[in-house]
């Protein structure tokens, strides 16, 4: 913040002067972040000294000292995600927070990279998208996304930035396999060594100078492939009326069908809908879930019938089960 | 040596008129200064300190306040008391002398800080820490003809 640009303005008489430097001396009480008084705060110092001489009381003031506060370049970026996403090949959003912990007003160039060292696959980062909206919920067509050299708005003193990084997980990526991405973010004043110095280009004229976070930072996100596959498999058993198993009217055939989930994952909203063949009719009371029978109705339990076939509405099924559901029709006459 | 920017003396261009003639008229003269401390270490790994000029100063540094006092009179003068209002930007240093009078409520009350207390908006009280400091004061006895001395106490920059 500027102080005098901020309150000179209005004073216009020739009380200005002194005016300033009063209200400067209070002003400089306000700032107070994490990283410290603001950039460009006038640091005054004036003592005052009393004193008999014999003649009476005196009083003197030294002359005041005024030193101006530089700017320290600091950031941190962190990653939002609470560990790796669980993803599958196609578009994939990683959260990250970009905090200027310095003590001026900085606005930090942002690069992601997706070739990390490790990556079982690497993705392709499409693009770096800003939290527009502060919802922490990447909006597309809402959320800014930034042009290149992806740079931020300029952040005040402890300002922190939600952003995205947008990437595509291949279609070559497998289940179980990991990639990391990393999102760095660079003072656009400069970066380096803390304690390096870029004379001038501070707050107000003053120093700019690099803190311990060397001005830069890097976060990484991860990413974890669950790719989950479901294979339904049918066989049919047939009992005809001569205690055979031949398939002639009168016979008795018990579908099974086998609902096969594999995969680190799970699924969601699973349903296995099966419909009765034509030339024959379904034997009410019939229809199981993994060896339990279920009610023909729908909404009492997770299976149903009608007229043309059967549902069952398995949920969400983890990677690495079966379950059966079996259904018996006759074979009309 | 970037000094003459960092001293923003044409800020303070009103208050240049008015302390020399102070002085002038006065036996006692007051010349402050200030340096910033910078550590530095050497091949060896041992730490030396250093006093620089503030070119480049950031939160956490520290900087040295220092006055230079001269009676340029002819007579001693007594009951010298010297006051020093901190800069709001700065902390007292928490190595600062335990024996430095100290004021934590703006100069109402003086005492070493150990024996000074800060009461909170609710009423409780806590003991005072350097970063309550607002103002340090000095006094002396009397200040002979001719004689000079130096005060100066050290603050973190907030």
């Amino acid at each position: 913040m500027n102080t005098q640009n901020l309150i000179k303005p209005t004073l216009a008489n020739s009380l200005a002067s002194a005016l300033a430097v009063s209200i400067l001396a209070m002003a400089a009480a306000a700032p107070a972040h994490a990283a410290g008084v603001d950039a460009g705060t006038l640091i005054e110092n004036t003592a005052t000294a009393t004193y008999d001489d014999g003649s009476g009381p005196q009083t003197v003031d030294s002359n005041t000292v005024v030193v101006r506060v530089d700017e320290l370049l600091d950031v941190t970026v962190t990653s939002l995600d609470g560990g790796p996403i669980g993803t599958a090949p196609g578009d994939e959003v990683l959260t990250f927070e970009v905090t200027n912990q310095g003590n001026g007003p900085e606005a930090f160039e942002l690069t992601a990279n997706p070739a990390v060292a490790g990556n079982d696959f690497d993705t392709t980062v499409n693009n770096i998208a800003v939290d527009t909206n502060g919802n922490g919920t990447y909006d597309p067509g809402v959320d800014q996304i930034l042009a290149s050299p992806e740079t931020t708005a300029v952040l005040a003193a402890d300002e922190t930035l939600t952003v995205f990084v947008l990437v595509t997980v291949p279609p070559s990526a497998t289940d179980t396999q990991t990639s990391d991405v990393e999102l760095i973010a660079e003072a656009v004043t400069g970066a380096g060594a803390p304690g390096d110095t870029f004379a001038g280009q501070g707050v107000d004229g003053g120093d700019a100078i690099v803190g311990t976070t060397g001005a830069d930072s890097t976060a990484t996100g991860s990413l974890l492939v669950g790719i989950t596959t479901v294979d339904l498999i049918k066989s049919a058993d047939v009992v005809d009326p001569f205690g055979g198993t031949s398939a002639v009217p009168g016979s008795v055939v018990t579908f099974t069908i086998s609902a096969e989930v594999t995969g680190s994952g799970s699924v969601d909203n699973l349903i296995v809908t099966d419909a009765f063949p034509a030339d024959t009719t379904y034997v009410a009371g019939t229809l199981t879930l993994a060896g339990n029978p279920l009610t023909d109705a729908s909404g009492d339990d997770a299976g149903e019938t009608d007229a043309t076939g059967i549902t069952v509405d398995l949920g969400t099924v983890a990677g690495g089960t079966t379950q059966a559901i079996t259904f018996d029709v006759t074979i009309d006459q | 040596m970037k000094l003459s920017t960092k001293i923003v003396a044409a800020l303070l261009a009103f208050a240049m008129p008015a302390a020399p003639a102070f002085a002038q008229d006065g036996a006692m003269q007051l010349n402050g200064d200030v340096m910033a401390v910078k550590t530095t270490t050497d091949a060896s790994g041992a730490e030396a300190t250093e006093l620089v000029a503030p070119t480049v100063i950031v939160p956490g540094d520290r900087l040295i306040f220092g006055t230079d006092y001269t009676n340029s009179g002819s007579e001693a003068v007594t009951d010298f008391v010297v006051t020093n209002p901190l800069p709001s930007a700065v902390a007292l240093a928490p190595d600062a002398d335990p024996e430095l009078t100290v004021s934590v409520n703006g100069g109402n009350n003086w005492g070493v800080l150990g024996t000074l207390t800060v009461t909170a908006e609710d009423g409780s009280t806590r003991a005072a820490e350097h970063g309550d400091v607002t103002h340090v004061r000095w006094t002396l006895a009397s200040v002979a003809p001719g004689e000079t001395g130096r005060l100066e106490y050290p603050a973190i920059i907030r």
